[in-house]
């Protein structure tokens, strides 16, 4: 995740002087709590992070509720023209289209997660923890005027008899339990969880509307049953855009356990906005792979 | 925190250390040497990959392929027989979305795609579908492999086990065929009001559908050069916004024996000995 080198430093006292107290609290399940025991993981305390933002462009995106208007200002990245076949028809024909990053939500978004994200991390550095596992986000809105609630959470771990992580930021991971003892014993450490959002918007042309609505254009160039390739590119771009992001946090790392999730939402009239939400575990070879034996197979009575 | 007791770790005798690894992680954290591997990424879970590592196998990147296909207007509420555009639309939305798949596995150097997730989703003015998986290949192999790139929806799990028993994947084989049930005259409609009749258009429409459907899908494993096809998952009904038009959607992993002969897995028949207590029945105390 870019989170930025120094935390924020805006920890309630209240916190810092909570985590410090004698006993622990954990999210993790008994069996959780069990194996991460077993690994030699001290549950140290159950750390947050928040962050509400207000999204700066008053759009229709689904992180930010209803609303209408575009704001064309600061537009980078993907962009993909999509001229009308047909020449001038009239005032109403879309005789232009356009595929388009909207940058601005996928800022508003990293900005978000990662503030959120830092303050957790803050949070379980300030216990002198050395990770966090168990990780959950989620998104919400808090109301209809594009305000929107990042919110993570985890349990901080100490690494009985291990080194603290370099620079003293703890490490992360969404796995937890038994899952996270087998990445371990695979030979993989946790660095930390790694997401990203990509978000472009089409501004469909007569075709992209013509196709999308079902209706047979009688100027030609949208031939029924054919495949809507604006739309297509939206999607495709959506997701590498998503991917390249995640690949530019890992490094020379290795991302597990991914978990790509897209949307599409109609506008009307052909236009849509394609949000990717890519996000997974930067992990990093510890060991030269030693594969395990193949399992035997069992068969189950009940 | 630690300690020994009835659940003392040291009972298990050559059991992994896994303290040791967690240390030895802890320790690449703070700075320590990191071994040279490459950059991978991967929706597979850590029991997949393990199981894919233990057959030679590894993860090389997440691949994703989409198509959507527009369906004109009007061809869903009126007509006889099956729903051609539709049927064609879901056929060519498939096939072109597998081909991007491919196209971004052997980019990557991938030899095939396993755990692939089908979005699909049929809608009054088009198809949409979406393939999302992840590209493999046998460990430390370059480029792409010989054999063609294949696609799968198997799990890690289910693509071990087949590998073990001497069969590959080829790809997915997919079928779907949309109909229109005819309209009863109104005089059928009279006739059968307030009956208990089974409506034989909707009954036919749906027979005529399964039976294009699973052509179809058979049809394009014997394309691929398969000998069968395994996790074949079925849709059938009525369209949400056609009540006349039924459709049937099939598709599946496409396999091949590619040993010389099937092996046997030879599975070990296990006896759970962990059977849940009997749940407190209060209902049962009003009876007694």
């Amino acid at each position: 995740m870019s989170v930025p080198a120094e935390a924020p430093g805006d920890l309630p006292e209240a916190a810092v002087r909570r985590m410090g107290e004698g006993a622990f609290t954990s999210g993790l399940t008994v069996p959780d709590f069990a194996a991460c025991l077993q690994m030699g993981l001290e549950p140290v305390g159950f750390t947050q992070g928040y962050c509400v933002m207000n999204w700066q462009w008053y759009g229709m995106s689904p992180l930010g509720g209803g609303g209408f208007g575009y704001q064309w200002g600061g537009v980078r990245g993907y962009s993909e023209t999509w001229n009308c076949p047909h020449g001038m028809v009239s005032a109403e024909h879309r005789s232009w289209g356009q595929n388009y990053e909207q940058s601005w939500v996928e800022d508003a978004w990293a900005t978000g997660f990662s503030t959120a994200y830092a303050r957790m991390l803050q949070e379980a550095a300030s216990a002198g923890a050395h990770g966090i596992v168990g990780v959950v986000d989620s998104t919400s809105p808090l109301s209809d005027m594009g305000v929107v609630e990042f919110r993570l959470q985890g349990t901080a771990v100490r690494v009985i008899d291990g080194d603290p992580p370099a620079d003293g930021r703890p490490w992360s991971t969404y796995l937890a339990g038994q899952r996270l003892t087998k990445l371990v014993e695979a030979g993989y450490a946790p660095v930390a969880v790694a997401a990203s959002v990509a978000s472009v918007g089409v501004w469909a042309n007569c075709v992209t509307q013509y196709l999308s609505e079902g209706s047979n254009s009688m100027f030609g160039g949208a031939t029924p049953g054919a495949e809507i390739t604006q739309l297509v590119n939206a999607q495709m771009m959506a997701r590498q855009i998503a991917t390249q992001r995640v690949r530019e946090q890992l490094g020379g790392d290795s991302l597990h356990g991914a978990a790509m999730t897209t949307v599409q939402h109609e506008r009307g009239e052909g236009d849509v906005e394609v949000e990717c939400v890519l996000r997974g575990n930067r992990v990093r070879r510890f060991r030269e792979f030693d594969p395990m034996p193949a399992p035997r197979p069992t068969v189950r009575l009940l | 925190m630690t300690g020994t007791g009835p659940f003392d770790e040291d009972a298990d005798a050559g059991a992994v250390d896994v303290r040791a690894d967690m240390r030895a992680a802890a320790g690449v954290l703070s700075g320590g040497a990191v071994p040279a591997s490459g950059r991978m990424t991967s929706d597979l879970s850590i029991d997949e990959e393990l199981v894919l590592h233990s057959i030679g196998w590894e993860p090389v990147a997440v691949v994703s392929g989409v198509s959507i296909h527009s369906v004109p207007i009007g061809v869903w509420n009126w007509g006889q027989g099956e729903i051609a555009y539709a049927s064609a639309a879901y056929a060519r939305s498939f096939a072109l979305a597998t081909e991007r798949i491919h196209e971004q596995c052997s980019r990557a150097g991938g030899h095939g795609v396993v755990g692939v997730r089908v979005e699909w989703a049929v809608e009054r003015h088009h198809v949409d579908v979406a393939l999302t998986g992840t590209a493999v290949r046998p460990v430390g192999a370059p480029g792409i492999g010989t054999d063609p790139v294949f696609v799968s929806d198997l799990s890690g799990r289910d693509f071990a086990l087949l590998h073990n028993a001497g069969w590959s994947p080829l790809g997915l084989a997919v079928g779907a065929s949309f109909v229109y049930a005819p309209r009863r005259s109104m005089g059928t409609t009279m006739k059968q009001s307030g009956r208990n009749v089974e409506l034989t258009n909707f009954t036919e429409a749906m027979y005529a559908a399964r039976e294009a459907a699973m052509e179809r899908m058979q049809a394009s494993a014997i394309t691929l050069g398969g000998s069968g096809v395994v996790e074949v998952k079925v849709t059938e009904g009525p369209m949400e916004f056609a009540h006349h038009a039924v459709g049937f959607t099939a598709y599946g992993t496409v396999v091949h024996l590619a040993a010389g002969e099937h092996r046997h897995p030879g599975a070990r028949t296990v006896l759970a000995m962990d059977d849940p207590a009997p749940a407190f029945d209060a209902a049962s105390l009003r009876r007694a």
